[in-house]
């Protein structure tokens, strides 16, 4: 899976369809995983999603004491396994990006898997799929490239840059997910 | 043809032991393509799968149409007729229920008329049978008092397009167009909450440097990301529009051959123009000049550009002429009947396109044909079996359906995919309206607070459990698929106006057996008129990917574009108009010196009878609260989460503050999603447009008090 979670924030209109849409995928048990919160809605409605950085070295999976945190051959965090989960919760301090999610009633950790039962398949994860201002986006990590070097080759054009307005101070322009 | 329509190497995920049927939402104009999940052996819905091939929405959803299915077996459904008795609804039989219609009708004809009846209709339901609801009520019950609850919320844009270009189509361009567009020019409409699965398509534009002006009280999601953001006090459109028009003349924006090829009156508009300065502009919108100036620069430099505009430029006692003014911006600039440019409204209903050209409207016949119109009343009297001078003369719109019912006019109410209750201005008055009523019968799948009132309610079926056809806002016919039989008893709504007009003693001109046949007579009742279905086959928009009308005949390819040649007029040419300013029909005053506009969120869908009921969108917003700028809160001692009490002429209504700079400071905006003492129409203002009768919900003036 040569593809990469593509994330531009300033797109976000908080609209909150990735989180509907990751509970539709089969294997999230009706919960949703990912986050969208506002920057401050005192000041902008700018929203922002949050999802899990698929880490190449987890701190999720470092801290768990009984390896319960598996990591794919493509290099996705999957949830941690429900026989091995202890319910310590380490993961969910451990992860610098707050991302790990604690069903206090089952007592097991749970997080965001890509849709792994659709991206082995090279089939977009739920949130990509469904989110109307493409502020998330599953590519090509070739065409992500393409991506960033255009915001720039944009800016250079005279006339030709996406906004002129000052909003993009609160959040960074864009954000790269690797998952490889 | 299969269930299932998918382009050649397009994957979707099959889940083993389902099968996928492909169709559209049901909620907003977008339409956006969806296929449903259903179990093979059980016929169960088990969720839904993107459509990532159809070509207007690419697989995009918003939450609410990732949720849409949920409606379909939602354990409030309502599955047996209900029959009010002392006070209590109980269940009842079929037979009970129209045994009882039956009964009322005909003693309440006898008593008062043929026009003691009404109907009142919705366009959150197909072509076919938003069609049927007007002969329903024509030659089922032989009522002139039929309207339908567009009246809310696109009749203005339709009177506007009438008026300007001679025939209302909600688009003149087809959405995936848009993305080679340079300029947009929104105003009153909150795309990203309202029409989110549009904001791809914006991106798309601004990626190749497109520009946005968006015109808004608040500063939207949609406004949020706009180049200029003219940030104008609610009810002052026409003089912006008027401004920006100014402008484009004084600084040589006007493409002079194109106006005077295709467009009427343009010295008078240039007359009338010649007052809005940007500093007259300025002082009316509250807008400052200098952003007036760039936005008529990138505006009126913008090689291709299309003006959109929603409710807020619409839901105005000057709604109609604010169109008018608008979709003027775009004739000055030689845009409409061109590639990638245009004048488009965003259709708020599912399908308030094809909804309002088919006869639902006091005023209108199938093909938006007109009922004061003796060829048309004579062409569709011969589609419908009857003589001309069957067909009842035109009726009111829908807020006067209500003063008709105060006059004792009209005694009963067949209300059918819609919710009045809280979508209409002024409530208590409806309310009061409904009371007033000798019979009442509510057609709907929940219990609606309309549904609340009647004496007799109908369990239909949901969008997924019948077939048909919707217009999406693009002008784009497209197929609904069932997906699943009916839930307990529920009927589809043409089943139930067979069963209703057999009683009547109507059914030679009813007695349809399945809904292609509706739609065949339905194509033939459009044949000659300006929305012209005859040549659309469910096959044709099977492989078509949709078909856009006017389409005259099977071997006509439809219409994208539309007025690519000329305009709809007698003349073939637009009319441009003269509207001086004038102020809403409500001002601030000392009393109530704020001022009150409503809106959507992007969690609910209109009356919220059916997103209300969804866990995930009612977790994300459970209840209505008043959006106010910091610095008024301070003028009122109010912090964050604070009571309030919101008081009108009409009403008052008791709501929490929610703190933000991203509106006005003169101005408080609630949304409309709740019903009872949640309901914000409880304080709007029923001033009527007096071309499209749409009510003024977008401004009014309110008090506000500390609880």
């Amino acid at each position: 899976m040569n593809k990469v979670m593509y994330l531009e924030f300033e797109r976000c209109i908080g609209c909150r369809a990735c989180q509907a849409a990751c509970r539709e995928c089969g294997d999230h048990d009706g919960k949703e995983r990912n986050y969208v919160e506002y920057v401050d809605f005192m000041e902008s409605r700018q929203t922002y999603p949050m999802m899990c950085m698929q880490c190449t070295d987890p701190a999720c999976a470092r801290v768990c004491p009984a390896n319960a945190i598996q990591i794919t051959e493509e290099g996705v965090v999957l949830s941690a396994m429900e026989e091995k989960c202890i319910g310590c919760r380490n993961c969910t301090f451990g992860c610098p990006f707050g991302i790990p999610k604690f069903d206090f009633e089952e007592n097991k950790m749970y997080k965001c898997d890509m849709c792994y039962d659709r991206t082995q398949h090279d089939i977009s994860p739920m949130c990509a799929s469904v989110c109307p201002s493409d502020a998330i986006r599953f590519i090509d990590f070739e065409e992500m490239q393409e991506l960033r070097r255009r915001r720039t080759q944009l800016n250079l054009v005279e006339g030709k840059k996406p906004t002129e307005q000052d909003k993009w101070q609160y959040v960074p322009e864009f954000f790269g997910v690797y998952s490889d | 043809m299969s269930e299932f329509i998918v382009k050649k190497d397009v994957k979707n995920l099959h889940h083993e032991g389902e099968k996928l049927i492909s169709t559209h939402c049901c909620y907003c104009g977008m339409q956006c393509g969806m296929h449903i999940r259903v179990n093979e052996k059980t016929g169960a819905i088990a969720g839904v799968e993107p459509r990532y091939d159809w070509p207007v929405t690419l697989g995009k959803m918003c939450p609410k149409g990732v949720t849409a299915y949920q409606t379909i077996d939602h354990e409030e459904r309502i599955t047996k007729p209900l029959i009010k008795k002392d006070g209590q609804f109980v269940e009842a039989s079929w037979e009970e229920a129209l045994d009882l219609i039956e009964k009322n009708y005909k003693r309440l004809q006898a008593d008062y008329g043929k026009d003691a009846l009404s109907v009142f209709g919705g366009v959150s339901m197909t072509n076919e049978k938003c069609y049927l609801v007007g002969k329903y009520a024509r030659v089922g019950l032989g009522t002139r008092f039929v309207d339908y609850n567009g009246r809310f919320c696109m009749s203005s844009a339709a009177g506007g397009f009438m008026k300007t270009l001679g025939t209302d189509r909600g688009s003149t361009l087809p959405w995936p167009e848009l993305e080679h567009t340079d300029c947009f020019f929104m105003s009153g409409t909150n795309t990203a909450e309202c029409h989110p699965t549009t904001i791809q398509w914006l991106w798309k534009a601004r990626d190749k440097g497109a520009k946005m002006i968006v015109a808004d009280p608040r500063e939207t999601p949609t406004a949020r990301i706009a180049d200029v953001h003219l940030d104008l006090k609610a009810g002052t459109d026409s003089a912006l529009a008027n401004g920006m028009m100014h402008l484009l003349i004084r600084e040589g924006y006007v493409d002079h051959e194109y106006v005077s090829e295709r467009c009427n009156n343009y010295e008078d508009l240039k007359k009338s123009v010649e007052p809005f300065t940007p500093a007259y502009t300025a002082e009316i919108t509250g807008v400052s000049e200098e952003k007036i100036l760039k936005a008529a620069h990138i505006y009126g430099q913008s090689p291709r550009s299309v003006v959109m505009f929603a409710r807020g430029v619409e839901q105005q006692a000057k709604g109609v002429d604010n169109v008018t003014l608008y979709t003027s911006m775009a004739l000055l600039r030689g845009q409409i009947g061109k590639f990638a440019a245009g004048v488009a409204t965003f259709t708020g209903q599912g399908n308030g396109q094809g909804g309002r050209e088919h006869g639902q409207k006091s005023d209108a016949l199938p093909g938006y044909r007109k009922i004061d119109n003796p060829e048309h009343v004579k062409y569709v009297s011969s589609v419908w079996g009857i003589e001309p001078e069957e067909m009842p003369k035109a009726g009111v719109s829908a807020y006067e359906m209500f003063d008709e019912i105060q006059r004792g006019n009209i005694r009963s109410m067949h209300v059918i995919c819609s919710n009045p209750a809280v979508s209409a201005p002024n409530n208590e008055y409806i309310w009061d309206g409904f009371n007033k009523l000798d019979f009442m019968v509510v057609s709907d799948f929940f219990l609606s607070e309309t549904a609340e009132f009647a004496d007799v309610v109908l369990p239909v079926t949901s969008w997924a459990e019948d077939e048909g056809t919707t217009t999406n806002l693009e002008g784009r016919v497209i197929r609904i698929r069932k997906v699943k039989d009916p839930i307990g008893e529920s009927q589809p709504d043409w089943e139930i106006i067979n069963r209703i007009t057999e009683r009547m003693g109507k059914k030679e001109h009813f007695g349809y057996e399945n809904v292609q046949q509706i739609f065949d007579e339905f194509r033939l009742a459009t044949k000659g008129g300006k929305a012209d279905y005859y040549g659309i086959t469910y096959d044709r928009i099977d492989n078509e990917e949709g078909v856009f009308w006017p389409c005259p005949s099977e071997d006509h390819p439809g219409t994208p574009t539309m007025f690519k040649e000329k305009f709809d007029t007698p003349d073939g040419k637009a009319n441009l108009p003269s509207v001086p300013w004038h102020e809403p029909d409500e001002v601030p005053t000392d009393e109530y010196p704020v001022t009150l506009t409503t809106g959507r969120v992007v969690f609910h869908y209109l009356s919220g009878t059916q997103t209300r009921r969804i866990s995930f969108l009612n977790e994300k917003c459970p209840e209505p609260f008043v959006e106010m700028h910091p610095e008024m809160a301070s003028q009122y001692n109010l912090s964050d989460g604070d009571e309030v009490k919101l008081t009108t002429k009409r009403s008052s209504m008791k709501l929490d503050v929610k703190l933000t700079k991203a509106i006005r400071s003169d101005h408080v905006f609630v949304p409309y999603h709740w019903g009872k003492e949640l309901s914000v129409n409880l304080l709007t203002n029923p001033a009527l447009d007096p071309t499209s009768r749409m009510p003024e919900f977008k401004v009014c003036a309110v008090k506000i008090e500390k609880v």
